[in-house]
């Protein structure tokens, strides 16, 4: 590549400042679904007498509904992102004025009505839902593409994702440690009995969202103040019906799509993790076990992949990676088989368990580094910059991805697998038949292995790599230098 | 940038504006659910959770047991405690390191190994009636010294008759009371059919209730607090808190850390109707407000139905 395509723009404090700025939007989201499940559950409308099967049903269907509220959000914010032009950027202000409303709106989640009527109650829970929803897409789809602006360097950009990605998936965790941290203040402050009678109400769910949304805050303005769009946008209006085409015409951003969708069947080790614990590794305390190197798997995988898109393109490194995760189930499967479903499973099944989380550091950042990629292929061939949409294309992908999921992960382990569940009103789980451990333990490893392979196969067919993406990194540094707005671009060195 | 917009004084007004907001939000919905800060959400708690489910062994949960004890921790220093480590010469507060109670491994006999959960139902399903009488017994949980005692010492008999050895722990007891406590709260409320969520198999069968024979099917009950009075230390039921200064003494507190004592009235409603007045003294220890149970008598709300 010329020297041009190689320069450095970003200051080390940005590429630092990014990653603090997702992890901030992270800390926020990653907490709110599963909490506000539990609230609107355990704790919102307590001792009001609702009749509790129509509160599981509303349940269910409020986040039915987020879930298409998201969706249509994902493309209206991503046009709208790719028609916002200001000094700050096209994305920025997206991010630092839209985390006020988010922060509020979250925290209002958790102030549930005084009501007695249980009509109010459902239409609280669906409306405050879908606003909390509208605003998440607002600010969590703007900061994931931002990676696409930050540098007209490809090297430089592929960089900032990756530890930008790595900060994001540590703080999808953080509301653990808030909670954790929270409880223990309490504790101390309160006492043991008068926290309990606080956690009863949810009181301590509460607290902590408050510090997971000063925490957006937070970080999410150092993030403002200090890092800049250095990719100049294109000034072209851009219909919405020609928007949302890229989404599902542009050959290579349509693959990077695909990808949810063909693995879509990775995520469903997740409904038997916990029948893992209890029926494979003997109790169900080891949940928390089985996630644990998992997720610092995911963790090490994130900055490993950084390591290995320096050697090769983000093709092969996600090839790669999904060769290797099918693997690396597949060896889970027959250790396990192996060894037989006894305690001396449990310490083998763990570090493989680790191993088997390092895949999931590629799902996490190389698509969002192709999505960059081809932001600026699209950008070559039409001359419009579309990366709200192009971001918003993906997460909605996701999105569909994310309810297949949850529709297959049941079905597989409460219909195929045979699952017996306990009519004992003594017995938690009853016994199972050895086919049925056997059909679990495939839920957990051999079924999302074919899916690991799945979703490498619309990557063959993507081409935005090696002469290719040079070529267009420079083309498009020859017209910004054309047009004078490279001039705009200020770089470190 | 443009002139006039500082992006460092829009993060920093940001920030504290937020911050502001959401520790009034936060103090603000805390204060309301939190039954702790007020006498009368205190009093009623404690009334709602024997009225409602017949509960009164979850109602010290707000009462001055709970101060400075996590109330099952208070249950297990002087009440499991002293049963399984019956043979160790062990003493109320005693360090319990070395000592080999009933809770040590080689007092499991051959059925507690294998027991799936089967025995274990049938001696909680044996202790149920048991617990019934007791609450018969006593009128309910006032005099909870004589519950736990008699109650610990009765599942000991019962679990050594079904499975054949001494084997017991904190965790056995609390299972098999607290199973107990919720099947009759039951018998009160009754319940309704349950279904596994994942299978459809019905996993128990509707039962009509105490509560629903005595007030229809739909019974809602309702709770008013109709007198609250600040009582002076010369009152009488200041006097009386006092003279159980040794009872005090075992929740870690005395009379010299309540600075407030309080007088409520609860009216109990079903369907809008009065069926029980009840009064609780109520006593501030720093900023929060706990039941005083020393001289407390609730016996009418074991009785409503």
């Amino acid at each position: 590549m010329s020297d041009k395509s190689m320069k450095k723009y970003m200051k080390k404090s940005e590429i630092a400042t990014f990653g603090i700025g997702l992890f901030g939007v992270a800390l926020l989201t990653g907490w709110m679904p599963d909490y506000t499940a539990t609230f609107f559950a355990d704790f919102a409308f307590k001792g009001k007498g609702f009749d509790p099967d129509v509160m599981a049903n509303a349940l269910s269907v409020v986040f039915l509904v987020a879930g298409i509220v998201g969706a249509v959000c994902e493309l209206v914010i991503g046009y709208l992102v790719d028609n916002t032009r200001t000094k700050l950027g096209k994305v920025k202000p997206w991010i630092g004025f839209g985390v006020i409303p988010l922060a509020l709106i979250s925290m209002l989640v958790f102030v549930a009505p005084n009501t007695n009527n249980q009509t109010v109650a459902i239409a609280w829970m669906f409306i405050i839902y879908s606003l909390y929803t509208a605003f998440c897409c607002a600010v969590e789809s703007p900061a994931n593409c931002f990676g696409s602006l930050c540098s007209p360097n490809p090297s430089e950009r592929s960089s900032a994702i990756s530890i930008a990605s790595f900060l994001r998936s540590v703080g999808q965790s953080g509301g653990m440690v808030v909670i954790l941290v929270v409880g223990l203040v309490m504790k101390a402050i309160m006492g043991q009995q008068q926290f309990k009678n606080a956690e009863a109400q949810g009181l301590d769910l509460i607290i902590s969202t408050a510090v997971c949304a000063l925490g957006l805050i937070l970080f999410v303005m150092i993030f403002f103040t200090n890092n800049k769009e250095r990719v100049p946008f294109t000034q072209e209006k851009v219909s919405l019906k020609d928007a949302v085409k890229v989404v599902f015409t542009h050959k290579n951003l349509l693959m990077v799509s695909l990808t949810k969708l063909c693995g879509f069947g990775r995520g469903v080790y997740g409904t038997v993790s916990l029948y893992i614990a209890i029926y494979l590794l003997g109790s169900k305390d080891l949940k928390l076990g089985l996630l644990l190197p998992m997720g610092i798997g995911t963790a090490v995988g994130t900055l490993l992949v950084n390591i290995v898109l320096k050697k090769f393109s983000t093709k092969k490194t996600f090839i790669l990676f999904c060769f290797y995760g099918a693997s690396s189930l597949a060896i889970l499967f027959l250790v396990s088989k192996g060894i037989g479903f006894n305690n001396g499973l449990i310490i083998p099944f763990l570090i493989l368990n680790f191993f088997c989380g390092l895949q999931h550091g590629n799902t996490n950042v190389t698509p969002n580094i192709m999505i960059a990629d081809c932001v600026d292929e699209i950008e070559y061939k039409t001359g419009k910059r579309q990366e709200g949409l192009a971001y918003a294309g993906y997460g909605l992908f996701s999105k569909i991805a994310s309810a297949f999921t949850k529709a297959l992960g049941p079905w597989l382990l409460y219909t195929w697998s045979g699952y017996l569940a306990s009519t004992n009103a003594n017995v938690a789980y009853a016994e199972q038949t050895d086919a049925t451990l056997n059909k679990i333990l495939m839920i957990y490893t051999i079924i999302p292995a074919i899916f690991v392979v799945l979703q490498a196969v619309p990557i063959f067919f993507y081409d935005m790599v090696g002469d290719k993406k040079e070529m267009i990194t420079k083309e498009l540094i020859k017209r910004r230098e054309e047009k004078g707005l490279a001039d705009n671009v200020s770089a470190e060195n | 940038m443009k002139k006039g917009f500082n992006l460092k004084i829009y993060a920093a007004v940001t920030f504290f504006v937020i911050a502001g907001l959401l520790a009034t939000i936060t103090v603000t919905t805390y204060t309301s659910r939190y039954n702790g800060f007020s006498p009368e959400k205190t009093a009623v708690a404690f009334v709602q959770s024997i009225v409602e489910t017949g509960d009164g062994y979850n109602a010290y949960k707000n009462t001055i047991v709970s101060k400075n004890y996590k109330y099952g921790d208070f249950i297990r220093e002087y009440y499991m405690y002293p049963v399984i480590y019956a043979e160790c010469d062990y003493e109320i507060g005693d360090d319990r390191d070395g000592l080999k109670g009933y809770n040590d491994d080689s007092f499991k006999g051959e059925k507690t190994l294998n027991d799936d959960g089967t025995l274990s139902g049938q001696v909680i399903d044996t202790m149920y009636d048991y617990y019934a009488k007791l609450m018969k017994k006593y009128k309910g949980w006032d005099n909870y010294d004589g519950v736990f005692t008699d109650y610990f010492k009765e599942l000991c008999k019962v679990r050594e008759e079904v499975f054949g050895d001494k084997y017991m722990t904190d965790e056995i007891m609390f299972t098999a009371l607290e199973s107990n406590v919720r099947t009759y709260g039951e018998s009160l409320t009754g319940t309704e059919d349950e279904f596994d969520a994942n299978t459809g198999i019905q996993t128990s069968v509707k039962t009509v209730g105490a509560y629903q024979k005595a007030f229809g099917e739909d019974y809602k009950f309702t709770y008013e607090v109709t007198d609250t009075v600040i009582l002076s230390t010369s009152n009488a039921p200041w006097g009386k808190i006092n003279d159980n200064a040794d009872m005090l003494e075992t929740y870690k507190t005395s009379i010299d850390d309540m600075s407030e004592l309080f007088y409520v009235v609860v009216e109990v409603k079903a369907n809008g109707k009065t069926i029980a007045t009840q009064t609780v003294n109520v006593v501030k220890i720093k900023s929060t407000w706990y039941v005083e149970n020393t001289t407390i008598d609730t016996s009418a709300l074991y009785e409503i139905a």
